[in-house]
């Protein structure tokens, strides 16, 4: 398969890049609480983070590609166990929704998101545990 | 599946992470084989018995099935 690395990135780029879209993200999500921008900077200005997490994706996928068969089974796994729980998040916020008013502050798209990189992890570290 | 890469390995005088280089594997997947945790691949169960100039059912034994 043709790459655009020259070599495949260490954990370690991953990580940064990670770092960096997240920077990107919290500063865009500080920018757009001032709201002092007319609408249409701040619409292109809460587009901004996909341009970092296209570098942390692309370097990402780059990194599993180099995986052992091990390390890719892991991975496996803890998406299929990330997976799910995200499904069951949604399906009982959206149950909730029906008998009772979520607040949007604590329950919006802006907060639920984290959970899902938290069961990424959580699978990954089932996963491992396994494994060890 | 049971096997006997740990006792290969120590006849060779090899560490985890000789064997994990010389396979192009981590040093945690040669613990997991080791282990039994993980079965490896066809493939790397291939280049494993490769390695040790053995025939793969030398080097891993299936669990008897009642």
């Amino acid at each position: 398969m043709k790459t655009i690395f020259q070599k495949p990135p260490s954990k370690w780029t991953v990580i940064f890049t990670g770092l960096t879209w997240a920077i990107v993200y919290f500063l865009v999500r500080r920018l757009l609480n001032n709201d002092q921008l007319p609408q249409g900077w701040s619409i292109v200005l809460a587009l901004v983070p996909i341009i970092p997490f296209a570098f942390f994706l692309a370097f990402m996928l780059a990194n599993l590609r180099q995986m052992d068969e091990l390390h890719r089974r892991v991975q496996l796994e803890a998406l299929a166990i990330a997976f799910p729980l995200a499904m069951l998040l949604f399906m009982l916020l959206g149950l909730l929704e029906l008998v009772i008013q979520l607040p949007p502050q604590d329950w919006g798209y802006r907060h639920t998101w984290y959970y899902l990189p938290l069961f990424y992890f959580i699978g990954l570290g089932v996963a491992w545990r396994r494994y060890q | 599946m049971k096997n006997h890469l740990r006792e290969l390995r120590a006849n060779k005088g090899w560490s985890q992470a000789d064997l994990a280089e010389q396979l192009d594997v981590s040093r945690q997947t040669v613990n997991a084989i080791e282990t039994e945790k993980y079965d490896p691949s066809l493939p790397l169960a291939f280049k494993i018995a490769d390695l040790f100039d053995l025939k793969i059912e030398e080097i891993f034994v299936p669990n008897k099935t009642k």
